[in-house]
């Protein structure tokens, strides 16, 4: 809806102001309002309920908090003053305006994938929405990582601008999918492995890593912690709704789902199922032990009494409604901390226009102890074809002691 | 918060009652539920620390009712209708018991054998007894009855219902919601065991 709505006003600018802008122009402003769609720049530029693109909530990286700036076309505190050369170097190389370095959770090192054209149909897009005035100091980092200059070294290690290499034998879908996912929708900066510098690990690429007291999934085909049980239909779905029969979205991937994937093109969400059921290997998979019985006994006690009135007493949850925990990725994670996290938390769907709905389950903290839900998760991942490792109750309290601070 | 979860109410220390209110209270209750074949008697339910922890809160004093006068004699139907909240009823109506009993018996209740003590509060529910300072036996009664069932039958979490007993007994299974699982299954026993608002023993493995 938010879509149509910025069309159609995005249209009644253009015949209001039609020696301004001409159709060929307006054209363009709508295909980049799709590319920042693709990039979820609202994802971090525009706060909720905030003027889009004014500047965004703090990120909160390992390294300190860095906020993201106005990065509408105002002259004083957005982006006004700047050339469409600056913004494509900046997209390109992390270097912007007047030469100032910018640090990767703004995620150049995958934009720098995207072609011109898009960039340059961004670019027409950022200039033509509402400048605001809104003075974001970006850059809250502690001494020394608050000196730019240290960019260039770890640009020298860990960043080299590049272009999207297609893959001349895989299909066309297949990599307009590549293209998306390892260039504006930049999937790989939640869900690819970081190094003790913060860069990607390449090798792992969208494997799985810890960010923000959330574990992003491996979103590769790897049957046991992938997308190896899902169709292209159900990744499809997720990524339109929000929701499937294996999985509803929480935390940080609901925002991108909201923001993003949501308002993607349905041929473009088809590309980057197929491109993401194209990644990942079954070959270094091992089958964890069996939790001890005791620990599976308490742990079914807390289930029956807990979970299973949603989630059913076989696992199967209830349509898209209650998630089923049989084979859910979420579940089969390496890392339990998502799934600790929504024990104790809770969690609420997100709200789109193919799924409304927004199904809730409640915070258990109150009501479990660590222990408790150590135990709970153990018998969850090792349950009804699950096979992922024991969760201990130091893990659990890892968690909740994150949730508290 | 009324959004708040409950939180568990424990024994020991009373909050409300003095000692010697407290233990005419629990004489009271585990007159009114014995221990026999069926379960333990109202005092080891924790009938007395669960009145003694409602009169502490939002019960007690009436703080979620409308409490404003004109104070007309009800109907039968309409329950209590006089200015006292239930703190100032129990506080008003234990010392009447005592007061009465030692006028006329030289002993507290407490100090009364379980038949004389069955025997008063018969009485006592019937209207036979006069109370001082305008008690009135037979309301007093029902209060004290109905807050008894209360602690006995309510959510182990409020102070009363001691491991579950009643639950056990009637076999009701407690704090669930959901029986899809078993409403096909028709002449059968359901099978899982009671449990809390806030748990049961199973949760930590330290079995029933």
């Amino acid at each position: 809806m938010k879509k149509l709505v910025f069309t159609l006003v995005i249209g009644a600018l253009a015949l209001a102001i039609a020696p301004a802008w001409s159709a060929d122009q307006a054209d363009q402003i709508i295909r980049g309002q799709y590319q920042a769609v693709l990039g979820d720049c609202a994802g971090c530029h525009t706060q909720a309920g905030g003027k889009p693109l004014a500047g965004g909530l703090p990120l909160e990286t390992p390294f300190g908090a860095l906020v993201p700036p106005n990065i509408t076309p105002d002259g004083e505190t957005g982006i006004g003053n700047w050339s469409e050369a600056d913004f494509r170097n900046m997209m390109k190389s992390g270097i912007g305006h007047n030469g100032v370095r910018l640090y990767p959770a703004m995620p150049y090192p995958a934009y720098t994938r995207m072609n011109d054209s898009d960039i340059a149909d961004l670019w027409a897009y950022l200039t033509s929405v509402e400048p605001v005035s809104n003075k974001v100091e970006a850059n809250q980092l502690p001494f020394p990582l608050n000196i730019r200059l240290a960019m260039l070294g770890w640009n020298a290690l860990n960043f080299t601008e590049a272009s999207f290499q297609p893959d001349s034998s895989k299909s066309a879908e297949w990599n307009r999918g590549a293209y998306i996912v390892q260039g504006s929708g930049h999937c790989g900066t939640c869900h690819t492995p970081k190094s003790f510098l913060g860069a990607d690990k390449d090798s792992e690429f969208l494997q799985g890593a810890s960010l923000q007291g959330w574990f992003a999934p491996d979103i590769t085909n790897n049957a046991q912690s992938g997308l190896g049980k899902w169709s292209e239909e159900d990744l499809v779905k997720y990524l339109k709704t929000g929701v499937n029969a294996h999985s509803i979205a929480s935390g940080p991937m609901a925002e991108a789902i909201e923001n993003s994937t949501s308002k993607m093109t349905d041929p473009d969400l088809k590309a980057v199922a197929v491109y993401l059921k194209s990644l990942g290997s079954d070959a270094g998979n091992t089958q964890p032990a069996k939790p001890d019985e005791t620990r599976m006994a308490t742990g079914e006690a807390v289930y029956r009494d807990n979970c299973s009135a949603c989630h059913g007493g076989d696992g199967a949850g209830a349509g898209v409604l209650f998630p089923s925990l049989a084979g859910n990725s979420i579940v089969a994670q390496g890392s339990s901390e998502t799934l600790a996290r929504l024990v104790l938390a809770g969690s609420q769907a997100v709200h789109t226009a193919d799924a409304p709905t927004t199904p809730a389950m409640p915070s258990l903290a109150w009501r479990l102890k660590d222990q408790e839900i150590a135990d709970v998760l153990t018998y969850v991942r090792a349950s009804w074809g699950n096979a992922a490792a024991a969760v201990s109750s130091d893990d659990v309290a890892a968690v909740r002691k994150g949730l508290t601070q | 918060m009324a959004s708040d979860p409950p939180t568990q109410v424990v024994a020991g220390g009373w909050h409300f009652f003095s000692a010697q209110e407290a233990a005419l209270v629990e004489a009271i209750v585990d007159r009114i539920i014995p221990a026999d074949e069926l379960s333990m008697g109202g005092k080891e339910a924790g009938c007395a620390v669960y009145i003694d922890s409602q009169l502490m809160g939002a019960y007690g004093a009436s703080s979620r009712l409308y409490t404003q006068g004109p104070f007309l004699p009800g109907l039968p139907t309409q329950g209590y209708q006089g200015e006292a909240n239930p703190a100032q009823r129990y506080r008003a109506g234990l010392a009447a018991i005592d007061a009465f009993l030692k006028q006329r018996d030289g002993k507290t209740f407490v100090e009364l054998a379980r038949a004389e003590q069955d025997a008063f509060l018969t009485a006592m529910e019937a209207g036979k007894v006069d109370l001082p300072n305008g008690v009135k036996g037979p309301a007093f009664f029902g209060l004290l009855l109905q807050n008894t069932m209360e602690g006995f039958f309510a959510d182990p979490v409020y102070g009363g219902n001691k491991d579950m007993v009643s639950w056990r007994m009637l076999g009701f299974p407690g704090a669930r919601y959901d029986y899809r699982d078993h409403v096909s299954k028709h002449n059968q026993p359901y099978p899982q065991p009671p449990v809390s608002i806030i748990g049961r023993p199973e949760w930590l493995g330290k079995g029933a």
